[in-house]
């Protein structure tokens, strides 16, 4: 992707947030002059970054959702829920473009024909000179061949279009021969004229099937060619002398100069540097006699005197509006430097490794090497720290995105609902802030689906029609707690109980015995979905299970609590920062295990001759030492001992300054993990530290070295 | 040729910089950039400009007011030629940058030849 590409898209999607955001809070209060004033700038901006890299499509689009907002700048109009929604969807249409745009390194391709093909917009303007004048906006509308079927009238929709000034019907193909012809599709081209704004004329086409393209006069008023450079000297100086007409008394001398100047300037470039010279001597007597006239007569000498026009003024206004001052940094550069500094650990242990060899032999240097290395060890532990603090965002970016799902259930559902947010600053390592909107919209659109009640049984409960929903976040000591609470029904435990039978989650006997609170936890079972129906919204084939994998794979936990007649409450309690380990994966009789990164030293190939017996140990002479060897296999009780002809594979260990070598199968991968301590059962396993999820849903044991070479 | 000449930028939009940074350097000028108009006044007065290209809609100062500013300080400043460029392509809009003290107005967006040829026009460069 090209600098322009690059940056137009890191741009665009920070003024589509911008944007998001704005229309949201407009849709609230549509009178916020501020926020108005910073939505519009945010379309205008975007529009002006299409401009640039030839977006012709998105430039277009984003050009009539400002043509919207700047009708309700001008008072023109209100910002209804429908205009906000128009808004809303060019910006969703926007990130599909940025998303092609990303993943292709190009502009979609049918963003590029588009501006070319104008001709149908010409030949209409040629063909009705008369109304020129009054056009504002053109509509070129291909109808959904189809489209009678859904019981739409393309001409009657068009004909209803306001201002209309001229109307052409053209057949999109020639028209068939009567034995093939096929009454009921729709083989229109309908061509518009009207002195209506393209906001109007989009508002008036909206909803229906078919391809359309409005354009404003304005996008096709030619500009004068750039060929000629003494016609483009010329532009300059009628410039100049309309400019001058507008001099006050408070800005004169400086009109009179920058005029002059500019007017010079355009003579230069055009070799005419004698007429040039008259131009500011003009300037000159101009300043001194302190008015326009000398100048202006200069100027309209070297011209043909053509009229100026002169229209009213207007004012833009601006607010002042808050930079942030952060450096921006691609997020996979310090996902690199995390690696790095994993890198950096293992490369730390080798030289531990050395120092103490060379401490054994006796070497005189051996006490400086092992001073340096702490000094080593400490830096790295800080520069871990303070890298692992870079990846911490703020949960705003996931939770800004909620305003608008909740909008469009609410809408989708007709229940009238408010989202309170509390805490979006918030923050959470990367990982765990990146990984959180699935589960979330999970939670959301189960309370909104299931958990608020239809608006007549609310109204029966004699709660308020409009439900509320809060999400709310708030870090407690070294945790991160994700509250989503919502206003509805909460949960039936008969149902629960009721479903669970009969999907087999568990039996009759055991649910008799459950206390409710473990009932209610039920709904994360796997197989379980309390849906009666299957909505459009909720019923995505993935249970609550699946949210509760999501976040315990990051090391947190998920708890429900109901009440009952009177809403839920789902609580995600995460981990503040994911202690990434990176573990290196190893096999021993079939069974994949994972090796802390930090305690290897460096993996060997050994004839297994090399393996010798010392009483019931074995061990390995590795560089001149002795280093005891384990077999992985046989110490887990998995098999006997392994014997045999062919290389050994040994992962070195150190832990505590102890060396160790682990006889293993095979050796895998490298991976990143969110280690969880052993709980519940297992916990205090020896051997095992910890256990991780990989990617698939297997369970990884992570050993705990020191233990196992003990 | 002539001695290098220097080019303001004044535009809130960092793609839009970028763009005009790249045409105008690449014909041979030196470029300065603000994203405001107050920034603008500020560089204004650090180092000598040839040309301001101005951009109408920007947050803190917005460029038809920064141009007020302009045209009313001493003739060194006030005297330097300004392009205004904008999306707006309204005859009241032409109008009151003109009122303002525009010395000349593009639509954006501009084709890099375009720009050049103006940039070249409003500083005086022969080619």
């Amino acid at each position: 992707m090209n600098e322009f590409l690059t940056q137009f898209v890191i741009e665009s999607r920070e003024l589509v947030e911008q944007a998001t955001e704005g229309l949201l809070v407009l849709e609230h209060s549509p009178h916020d002059a501020e926020r108005l004033d910073s939505v519009f700038r945010a379309f205008h901006t975007l529009k002006g970054g299409a401009g640039i890299v030839e977006f012709a499509a998105m430039e277009r689009a984003v050009h009539a959702a400002e043509e919207i907002l700047s009708g309700a700048r001008a008072g023109k109009r209100t910002l209804t829920t429908a205009l906000v929604g128009d808004c809303l969807a060019c910006l969703d249409q926007v990130i599909q473009w940025l998303d092609a745009v990303e993943q292709t390194g190009e502009l979609p391709s049918s963003a590029a024909n588009t501006k070319a093909d104008d001709t149908w917009l010409a030949d209409m303007l040629e063909r009705n000179p008369e109304v020129r004048a009054q056009v504002a906006t053109a509509l070129q509308f291909i109808p959904d061949p189809d489209c009678f079927y859904q019981g739409e009238d393309p001409l009657a929709r068009i004909t209803a279009l306001p201002e209309l000034l001229a109307l052409d019907v053209q057949p999109m193909a020639a028209w068939p021969a009567l034995n093939s012809f096929d009454p009921y599709k729709c083989n229109l081209v309908l061509t518009a004229l009207t002195a209506a704004s393209m906001g109007e004329v989009t508002a008036h086409m909206h909803g229906h099937s078919g391809t359309c393209e409005i354009q404003t006069i304005s996008d096709v008023r030619t500009t004068p060619p750039a060929s000629a450079l003494p016609a483009q000297a010329r532009n300059i100086l009628t410039e100049q002398r309309a400019m001058l007409s507008h001099a006050t008394a408070a800005n004169l001398a400086g009109f009179v100069a920058s005029a002059g100047l500019a007017a010079g300037n355009a003579l230069r470039s055009c070799a005419l540097a004698e007429t040039a010279a008259i131009i500011a001597q003009a300037t000159e007597s101009s300043l001194s006699a302190n008015s326009p006239e000398p100048l202006r007569h200069a100027i309209s000498q070297l011209l043909s005197p053509t009229p100026a026009a002169v229209t009213e003024t207007t004012k833009v206004s601006s607010k002042p509006e808050a930079t942030a001052q952060t450096l921006r940094i691609d997020a996979r550069r310090v996902d690199a430097l995390v690696r790095l500094t994993g890198e950096l650990t293992v490369a730390k242990n080798a030289a531990g490794h050395v120092a103490k060899l060379a401490q054994q032999e006796g070497n005189a240097i051996a006490g400086l090497l092992k001073d340096r290395q702490v000094v080593l060890e400490r830096l790295i532990a800080e520069l871990q720290e303070s890298v692992l603090g870079m990846r911490v965002l703020p949960l705003r970016s996931v939770l800004q995105r909620f305003p608008r799902v909740v909008r469009e259930m609410s809408l989708n559902l007709g229940k009238p609902l408010t989202l309170e947010i509390e805490g979006d600053d918030t923050e959470a390592d990367k990982a765990i802030v990146e990984m959180l909107f699935e589960p979330l919209l999970h939670i959301v659109r189960n309370a909104i689906d299931h958990g608020i009640e239809s608006l007549g049984e609310r109204a029966a409960r004699g709660k308020p029609p409009t439900a509320r929903i809060r999400i709310r976040a708030a870090r407690q000591a070294d945790q991160v707690i994700i509250e989503i609470s919502d206003d509805g029904g909460g949960i039936d435990v008969d149902r629960v109980r009721e479903i669970a039978r009969t999907r087999g989650v568990a039996t009759e006997e055991e649910l008799r015995l459950m206390p409710e609170m473990d009932i209610i936890d039920l709904v994360f079972a796997a197989g379980f979905s309390t849906a009666a129906k299957v909505t459009e919204l909720s019923g995505r084939g993935v249970g609550l299970d699946a949210v509760r994998t999501a976040v315990e794979r990051i090391g947190g936990r998920v708890s429900l609590e109901s009440r009952a007649g009177d809403g839920a409450t789902v609580r995600f309690s995460l981990p503040f920062s994911v202690m990434m380990t990176q573990v290196m994966t190893v096999e021993a009789s079939g069974q994949m295990f994972g090796v802390p990164l930090d305690a290897i030293v460096e993996t060997v190939s050994v004839p297994r001759t090399a393996i010798v017996g010392i009483g019931a140990a074995h061990a390995i002479v590795l560089r001149n030492r002795t280093v005891p060897v384990v077999d992985l296999a046989a110490i887990l009780g998995l098999r006997e001992a392994m014997s045999g002809e062919t290389d050994a594979t040994i992962v070195i260990t150190s832990v505590a300054g102890h060396f160790g070598g682990l006889h293993v199968d095979r050796i895998g991968q490298r991976l990143e993990v969110i280690l969880k301590p052993l709980d519940g059962l297992l916990t205090g396993m020896p051997g095992i530290t910890g256990t991780t999820l990989l990617g698939d849903g297997r369970v990884l044991l992570v050993l705990d070295i020191g233990e196992l070479l003990q | 040729m002539d001695p290098q000449k220097t080019i303001l930028v004044v535009d809130d939009a960092s793609l839009v910089r970028l763009y005009y940074r790249t045409t105008l350097e690449g014909a041979g000028f030196h470029v300065e950039e603000a994203m405001n108009g107050l920034e603008a006044l500020e560089k204004l007065l650090t180092f000598p400009v040839h040309l301001m290209i101005v951009d109408i809609n920007m947050p803190q100062m917005d460029g038809l007011t920064f141009l007020q500013a302009v045209r009313r300080k001493d003739r060194a400043l006030a005297s330097i030629p300004a392009l205004v460029t904008s999306t707006e392509s309204a005859a009241a809009d032409f109008e009151a940058a003109r009122v303002a003290g525009a010395n000349y107005y593009l639509v954006k967006p501009i084709d890099q030849p375009r720009l050049r040829e103006f940039a070249d026009l409003l500083c005086g460069v022969r080619r």
